[in-house]
C-alpha cells in the first residue's frame, strides 16, 4: 500500500499548495514541509493498538456469561474494556491526525477496532451468534449432502446462492463442522468489508484523511449486526464492492448532458447542487479491461441475486441514484438491477412466490404500517430492554443528523457531497414495497450507513488534506466514543437471547440422538440454536415466536399436546428460550419456568434429558397409546 | 512492484494447483484453508492481477490496492456462488468438481496474464 501524503490531493488542494509555495519562495526542504513522520510516532501508535487489542481480548475473557442481563453484554463487561476501546479510538485519531497518513497503521488499528467491537461474542462465547447462523449452517449441510433445493422447506432455498458456497466448501474439504467459520463470521465479514468501504468512501469524500474516518465511523456505528454467518453480509460485501467499482471506473454521465432539455437541466442542477469534480480514487483502465469489469460488475448483480432476497433491490435506487447525479455512465446496469432480481423472483423463485404472494404485495403501498408501525413494534419489552431500543434510536439519529449536517457542510464548502447524499437516501424508496419481517428499517440503516459515514465526516474534518486540528481531532473522538459506546450497548443489548452455551448445543445433540428420524420437534420459544443438522429431517415446530406480544398469553401445555396429538413429539426449553421470552415480551414474566414445572407433571409428558442448558421432555401422541 | 506481483502471482497459482488434489483427499484443516482461500480470493486475484489494479507512480496516485482486494474477492465469491449454484440447478452437484473448475479458471487467468505484455494498464487517480 502506498503512503498517502499531501501528494495525493484532489486537484484543487493541489493547486493551493502549488499556489501556497510560490507565494513563501523557495523554502530548503525540512522534516516539517517534508511531512515525515518521526518512525518512533508510528511505532508508538502501532503499540498502542496491539496493547489495547491484548487488554480488549483480556478484558472479554474476564466476562462471565452469566452475569449478562436485560441490558446485554454492557452488564457484564469490565472497565478494562472500555479503556482498550478508549485506546484503540485515540490511536486511530492520533493517527489521523499525523502530517503523513500511514495506511498500514490505520488499517492495523481499524482492524484492533473491529476485533473489539465485533468479537465480543466469539471471544466471550466460543459458539456462532443467533439461532439464524445455526439454520445457516444446516441448510448448507443439507445442500452438501444431498446436492438437491427443495424450494418447498422453506425461502432460503429460493435464493441459494450463499448457501451453495458453502455447502461447496464444507462438500469439497470434508468439513462436517463448520462451526469455527460460523462463530469468528462477525469478525471476518467485517475485515472483508474494509476493502470496499475504503475504496468506496475514496470516490465519495475529497480527501485520504476523510476516506479513512468514514470507514472508521462506518465500524463505529454498525450495530445492526446482521454481520453473522448470512446471506446478507454476503450480499452486502458484493453490493459494497459492485457500487466501489462502479463508481471507481465508471464514473460520469451516462448520456451527452447536452443531448436533451431534461439531461441539461439534470446536469446544470446537479453541477448547481456540487460542482465538485472528485478524481480522488477513480481508475481508468484501457478498453479491453474496463470490458472484463463491465462483466465482472454483471456477474457480482447476479450472485447477489441468487444470494438474497432484499440486497439486489436496494441495489436498484443506489444505482439509480448515481446515475441521475451523473457518478454512473453505465446505463444498462440499473436496468439489468430490475430485469435480474424480478426474472429470479418469477423463474428461480416462482415457488416461494406462489406460496407467499399475499405476504409479498399486502403492505405494498403502506408506508406507515413498513415504517412506523414495524418500529413501534420493537419498542417494547423489560425495562432494561426498553433502553437498548431507545441507545439503538438515538444512535441512528446520531449518524443521520450528523449526515444532514454533513451534506450542508458539504454544499457550502464545494466538496464532494451530492452521491453520497442520494446513495444514502435511495434504500429508503424501498419502505413502500413491505415491511420484510418487520426489519426493514435496520436493514435500510445498513444500506444506507456506507454513504451516509462520508457525509458524517465533512463537519468533523477540513476538506484540507493536511493533518487534523486539536480541536476537530478531540471532536472526531468525542463523536467517535459516543458511538462505539452506543454500539456496545446496542448491538449486544440482546446478548441474552443472541448467544448460548455449551450446556445448550449438548442439550440439541441429546434431543437428536434420541429423537428418530421424522419426529416432530417443538421449541416452546423460537430461539434454540438447532437445525445445524437434519434440517430436512425432522418437523420443527414452535410454540410462540421470540417477538413482543402486546400483553401475551400464558403458555399452555395444551398447545404442545395439541401438535403432539398424532404421532407424539418432543419438546425443548432452553435458557435463551427464556431470556427471549423475557427480553421480548413474548411471554408473562416467569412464565417459561411456570410452564416447565406445570407441563412436566402432565399426563403423557415425560422429561428425557435435562441438564443447565434446559430440558427435553417426550410428549406421547395417540399412536402411542395416551 | 514486479517482484510483489511475481510473489501474488505464485502464491495464487500454488493455491490453485493445490487446491485439485485437495478438493478429493487430505488433511481436513488443511483443505479448509487452501481450498478456503481458493473460494475466497482464487479467481478474482488472477483476473485483477490481469486488469494490472497495481498504484502508477504519478504525482496524483493513491494507489487501487482497496479496490482491487475488494474486486478480488467479490469475484471469487462471484464465481464460486455462480458454479456451486448452476451445478445444483443442472443437477450435477459435485463440490470436488467445483473447486477443480475454480482452480482452472485461476490458472487460465494467470497464464493470460504472463502472456500480456508488461506495461501498467491502469491509470488511477
Amino acid at each position: 500500500m502506498t503512503h498517502e501524503t499531501a501528494t495525493s490531493l484532489p486537484v484543487r488542494s493541489a493547486h493551493r499548495h502549488e499556489a501556497h509555495a510560490h507565494v513563501g519562495g523557495a523554502k530548503p526542504p525540512t522534516h516539517r514541509n517534508l511531512g515525515l513522520t518521526p518512525s518512533w510516532h508510528i511505532g508508538a501508535l502501532a503499540a498502542a493498538a496491539a496493547a489495547a487489542l491484548a487488554l480488549g481480548v483480556w478484558s472479554m475473557n474476564q466476562v462471565n456469561p452469566f452475569q449478562i442481563g436485560g441490558a446485554g453484554l454492557i452488564d457484564a463487561l469490565p472497565p478494562a474494556y472500555f479503556v482498550a476501546l478508549a485506546l484503540s479510538l485515540a490511536g486511530f485519531v492520533a493517527s489521523l491526525s499525523l502530517r503523513r497518513l500511514v495506511p498500514a497503521l490505520l488499517t492495523w488499528q481499524l482492524l484492533v477496532t473491529v476485533v473489539l467491537l465485533d468479537g465480543a461474542d466469539p471471544i466471550i462465547h466460543g459458539l456462532p451468534r443467533l439461532e439464524a447462523s445455526f439454520r445457516h449452517l444446516g441448510i448448507a449441510d443439507t445442500i452438501s449432502q444431498s446436492g438437491q433445493l427443495d424450494p418447498t422447506l422453506d425461502a432460503y432455498f429460493n435464493w441459494p446462492g450463499f448457501f451453495n458456497v458453502l455447502g461447496m466448501l464444507s462438500g469439497a474439504t470434508g468439513a462436517k463442522d463448520l462451526f469455527g467459520i460460523a462463530t469468528w463470521a462477525p469478525v471476518g465479514i467485517n475485515i472483508l468489508l474494509l476493502a470496499p468501504l475504503l475504496a468506496l468512501a475514496r470516490r465519495l469524500t475529497a480527501n485520504p484523511r476523510q476516506a479513512w474516518a468514514a470507514v472508521w465511523i462506518f465500524y463505529v456505528a454498525s450495530w445492526i449486526g446482521q454481520d453473522y454467518l448470512s446471506p446478507q453480509a454476503y450480499s452486502f460485501l458484493l453490493l459494497l464492492t459492485l457500487i466501489a467499482c462502479l463508481l471507481s471506473v465508471f464514473g460520469g454521465w451516462a448520456w451527452p448532458t447536452e443531448r436533451t432539455r431534461f439531461s441539461r437541466w439534470l446536469a446544470r442542477s446537479v453541477s448547481k447542487l456540487d460542482s465538485s469534480v472528485p478524481r480522488y480514487g477513480a481508475a481508468e483502465p484501457h478498453r479491453a479491461d474496463t470490458a472484463i469489469l463491465v462483466v465482472v460488475c454483471a456477474l457480482i448483480l447476479l450472485a447477489m441475486t441468487a444470494s438474497h432476497q432484499l440486497s439486489p433491490f436496494a441495489a436498484i435506487p443506489i444505482l439509480a441514484a448515481l446515475l441521475l447525479t451523473g457518478r454512473l455512465r453505465l446505463r444498462f446496469l440499473p436496468v439489468l438491477a430490475v430485469v435480474l432480481p424480478v426474472g429470479w423472483l418469477l423463474f428461480a423463485a416462482s415457488t416461494f412466490v406462489e406460496g407467499h404472494f399475499g405476504q409479498l404485495l399486502g403492505s405494498l403501498g403502506d408506508i406507515g404500517a413498513n415504517s412506523l408501525g414495524a418500529l413501534s413494534n420493537r419498542v417494547s419489552g423489560s425495562d432494561a430492554h426498553m433502553f437498548v431500543v431507545y441507545t439503538r434510536m438515538a444512535e441512528v439519529a446520531l449518524v443521520w443528523v450528523l449526515a444532514v449536517a454533513g451534506a450542508i457542510v458539504g454544499y457550502r464548502r464545494k466538496a464532494p457531497w451530492l452521491a453520497a447524499a442520494a446513495a444514502a437516501l435511495a434504500p429508503l424508496v424501498l419502505i413502500p414495497l413491505q415491511p420484510y419481517g418487520g426489519e426493514l428499517l435496520l436493514r435500510l440503516y445498513l444500506f444506507s450507513l456506507p454513504f451516509a459515514v462520508c457525509l458524517a465526516v465533512l463537519p468533523l474534518m477540513s476538506d484540507s488534506a493536511a493533518g487534523l486540528s486539536l480541536r476537530r481531532a478531540l471532536a472526531l473522538l468525542l463523536m467517535g466514543a459516543v458511538l462505539a459506546t452506543a454500539t456496545v450497548v446496542s448491538r449486544y443489548g440482546n446478548d441474552g437471547m443472541e448467544s448460548f452455551n455449551d450446556d445448550e448445543i449438548a442439550l440439541v445433540n441429546h434431543l437428536y440422538a434420541t429423537a428418530p428420524t421424522g419426529s416432530v420437534l417443538i421449541e416452546a420459544v423460537r430461539n434454540t440454536p438447532w437445525r445445524y443438522q437434519h434440517y430436512a429431517d425432522y418437523d420443527y415446530r414452535a410454540l410462540v415466536a421470540a417477538e413482543p406480544i402486546p400483553n401475551a398469553a400464558p403458555l399452555s401445555c395444551d398447545a404442545a399436546n395439541q401438535i403432539a396429538h398424532k404421532a407424539g413429539a418432543y419438546l425443548i426449553v432452553t435458557e435463551s428460550q427464556q431470556e427471549a421470552a423475557e427480553l421480548r415480551g413474548s411471554t408473562p414474566t416467569g412464565d417459561l419456568q411456570r410452564f416447565t414445572a406445570t407441563c412436566a407433571t402432565s399426563p403423557g409428558w415425560t422429561k428425557v434429558f435435562e441438564n443447565a442448558g434446559g430440558v427435553i421432555f417426550h410428549i406421547e401422541g395417540v399412536s402411542n397409546g395416551n | 512492484m514486479a517482484t510483489e506481483r511475481s510473489y501474488v502471482s505464485y502464491a495464487t497459482a500454488a493455491v490453485a494447483v493445490a487446491a485439485i488434489p485437495l478438493s478429493f483427499v487430505g488433511p481436513e484443516g488443511l483443505r479448509l484453508a487452501v481450498i478456503g482461500l481458493l473460494m475466497l480470493a482464487g479467481p478474482g486475484t488472477a483476473l485483477v492481477l490481469l486488469l494490472r489494479f497495481d498504484p502508477p507512480r504519478s504525482a496524483q496516485a493513491t494507489g487501487a490496492l482497496p479496490l482491487s482486494i475488494a474486486i478480488a474477492i467479490a469475484f471469487s465469491l462471484a464465481m464460486s456462488t455462480l458454479v456451486a449454484t448452476a451445478m445444483i440447478y443442472a443437477r450435477l452437484w459435485s463440490p470436488p468438481a467445483a473447486v477443480c473448475l475454480l482452480s482452472a479458471l485461476t490458472l487460465v487467468f494467470l497464464g493470460i496474464e504472463l502472456k500480456r505484455p508488461k506495461r501498467a494498464l491502469v491509470r488511477a487517480k
